[in-house]
């Protein structure tokens, strides 16, 4: 069902950097100048929704200087900055120091988006790394902040939605739980949405094995 | 929604399961026979050791009627044991789960018996052996909480699968019937926790490579599994998602290898390429 | 420069939101309202592009126009998809609301964030409701429905804990009248501060909405 899906809507307002191949009179507001002529070879950041089909469809023109090619695309498109070639240099070197949410809330979903529509051997290898290495240091801080280990209850009081789903410390949390200074604060800070969920599968656990625990007693 | 929960099992559902587990008590009373639905539980007549279903044993406990002897894996020595070798002989896999009792039946030791000739789990560890009943119920009994692993006579050195639950219940409503200081007992039980929490979280680390990779979960106790699945589960989908494309272009040249192979022909006679508006 | 979409965005970040929160938060009828504007709007601009062409269009003569033509279809399917979500995701959270047992009262009284009580209902003072009229439509069915398929079952409360049982026969000290339930052992009449020795199943409902006390 990821028609309904609301990570995937999100995902596809993603932009990606787009250039036009045919000039366009009616679509000058895609590029700041409403009433103005889009011109072929215009560079413009589409959301992903509008640039995926544009690429694709088929103008059912024949490309007059080459009749043996298939007719052209009415855009061409590259990957968005956010999977640029110095991230993934970044990534490379330390795939926990980047804070991936500044790149892109939605990080993965947009990624295997566009590995999708075109073929990306080494994004797919280094994300693989980078999603799994980073995994393991979320269920480290999952537990930590889940009371696993330490007696530390704070987590669960912060208002519900805004404290699990963001995943951030707060200035009492610091104070109270060992191990997780500020640079823990800063990469959970990082997550994208699929991190984040995996933080909450992870501290959920970690929090419904410490209750049973203390509830052992009241059986 | 309806139904709320994850999948899998939540951590009471699996302490709740575990109170399956058979156990061997010290009666301090008689009891008769009790009709369950599984079979009939041995006759108590102290002091000659029984075994029952921890439930019922705790239920006994409670009313002063029974002592509980906890099984011998649950030993500090034993603990300790285990510890040494989840840490320092194999820090890689968790410590083994303990020999299936396909052959030898554990209230008569030195019996070896064929596997098939089983009888319900009840009756195997009652005095009171109807051989009619226990020709009526043949059935290999190979999984938890039907295996015989916290009785008296349990191997040392194993850790059951129900180890957490059921000495977590032990050692709260049955503490001084232990062996040793419960708080001895209960140390070595929280540093088994953290040793094999954090062994969970560094395997995922054989996801990481190009192309197939496992995870062994081969000795991992119930409780850990309640507690791990829904992260290792979204873990390894999100490796799938990430390789998808690449999966999917993979079987496309297969599929397209094999079709030109067969045909001997130009595969792409289908393509779909001319798509027009 | 606003884009096509971008109001189908922000229905669709409430969304978002509305997944995370426990209640649910006030229908965003203006914005419903645009997007389905933007719709007619791009329906319009198609309409007034094709009409010189009578019924013939041939895409690949006209390509700017066909690129004109597919960005406003995209756009209007676009809408349709976030305005569908949005909903969607509403009516997920209020199923969801129904089968935990809440009040169509404690929704329809509801102002951002603070909850009234059971008794309070729904008053004149300008409170504005969470839900539309049709949602508040569809919570009343769908009650109705799962009641009717509750009523199957006289034994057993589909909606009742999903814990596992622990003890039989527990405790209780009753914090609120309650008035009389039926036991096994005869009628009960819960007033409050008295205590009593009941089955943990005839009881369960009663501790979850706050008139008993599970002691011990």
């Amino acid at each position: 069902m990821s028609y309904y899906d609301i990570d995937a809507i999100l995902t596809d307002a993603e932009k990606i950097p787009c250039t036009f191949q045919i000039d366009v009179p009616d679509l000058g507001y895609l590029d700041n100048q409403p009433g103005h002529t889009l011109k072929s070879g215009s560079r413009v950041a589409l959301p992903i929704w509008l640039a995926e089909m544009l690429a694709i469809a088929n103008t059912g023109a024949v490309d007059m200087d080459d009749p043996s090619q298939s007719s052209k695309s009415f855009i061409t498109f590259d990957l968005p900055p956010a999977l640029g070639n110095d991230v993934v240099q970044a990534l490379k070197a330390d795939p926990r120091s980047v804070p991936l949410r500044d790149q892109s809330a939605h990080f993965y979903a947009l990624a295997t988006h566009m590995m999708e529509l075109s073929e990306e051997p080494e994004l797919s290898a280094v994300l693989r790394k980078t999603f799994v290495s980073r995994a393991a240091e979320i269920a480290l801080h999952a537990r930590k902040v889940g009371g696993g280990g330490s007696s530390y209850h704070g987590r669960e009081g912060g208002g519900g939605a805004g404290g699990k789903s963001k995943g951030k410390a707060t200035k009492e949390d610091n104070a109270s739980n060992l191990g997780v200074g500020g640079a823990g604060e800063d990469f959970l800070r990082g997550l994208d949405e699929w991190e984040r969920k995996l933080f909450r599968s992870a501290h959920d656990g970690t929090k419904a094995s410490k209750e049973w625990m203390e509830n052992v007693k009241k059986r | 929604m309806a139904l709320p929960l994850p999948p899998g099992l939540t951590q009471n559902e699996v302490a709740f399961l575990a109170e399956m587990e058979m156990v061997t008590v010290v009666p301090r009373q008689r009891l008769d026979t009790i009709d369950l639905l599984s079979g009939r539980t041995p006759q108590l007549r102290p002091p000659h050791r029984a075994q029952l279903p921890l439930w019922l044993a705790l239920l006994l406990k409670k009313q002063r009627r029974a002592n509980i002897v906890p099984p011998a894996w649950m030993h500090p020595a034993s603990l300790a044991e285990i510890i040494h070798r989840e840490t320092k002989e194999d820090p890689e896999a968790f410590s083994a789960p303990p020999p299936p009792p396909s052959r030898a039946l554990y209230s008569q030791p030195g019996t070896a018996r064929r596997l098939n000739h089983h009888a319900s789990y009840l009756d195997d560890f009652s005095q009171t052996q109807d051989s009619q009943q226990q020709q009526q119920q043949q059935q290999d009994i190979l999984s938890p909480p039907f295996l015989p692993s916290n009785v008296a006579e349990s191997p040392a050195g194993y850790l059951p699968y129900h180890w957490l639950e059921v000495a977590e219940a032990l050692l709260t409503h049955a503490g001084d019937d232990m062996p040793a200081p419960a708080g001895e007992v209960r140390s070595l039980l929280r540093d088994l926790v953290e040793v094999r929490a954090a062994k969970m979280r560094s395997s995922t680390s054989a996801l990481e490579g190009f192309g197939d990779a496992w995870l062994t979960l081969r000795g991992v106790g119930a409780m850990e599994l309640a507690e791990n699945r829904a992260f290792l589960a979204g873990l390894v989908d999100g490796v799938r998602k990430i390789g998808a494309s690449a999966e999917a272009t993979r079987r496309e040249e297969e599929e397209e290898a094999r079709r030109g192979g067969e045909y001997g022909g130009d595969g792409d006679e289908d393509s779909d390429e001319d798509m027009g508006l | 420069m606003p884009m096509y979409g971008d109001l189908g965005n922000k229905l669709v970040q409430h969304a978002k939101r509305t997944q995370n929160l426990s209640h649910l938060p006030p229908y965003q009828t203006e914005l419903v309202r645009a997007v389905a504007r933007e719709i007619r709007d791009l329906d319009k601009d198609v309409a007034i592009l094709l009409e010189p062409f009578q019924g013939s269009f041939d895409p690949s003569a006209e390509q700017a126009t066909a690129c004109t033509l597919l960005v406003n279809h995209l756009s209007m399917r676009r809408n349709k998809r976030c305005l569908l979500a949005y909903h969607r995701t509403r009516t997920d959270k209020l199923e969801e609301l129904v089968w935990n047992g809440a009040d169509v009262l404690d929704l329809a009284g509801q102002t951002t964030g603070a909850p009234k009580g059971v008794a309070d209902g729904n008053e004149g003072s300008g409170t504005t409701s969470s839900l539309s009229p049709q949602e508040e439509d569809y919570f009343r069915q769908f009650g109705d429905l799962l009641a009717l398929y509750k009523g199957q079952w006289t034994d057993i409360d589909l909606t009742g804990s999903l814990e596992p049982p622990r003890d039989l026969f527990i405790d209780v000290r009753v914090l609120k009248d309650a008035g009389e339930i039926q036991t096994e052992y005869g009628a009960i009449n819960l007033t409050k501060n008295s205590q009593f020795y009941v089955r943990q199943g005839d009881v369960e409902r009663l501790i979850a909405q706050g008139y008993l006390q599970k002691l011990g």
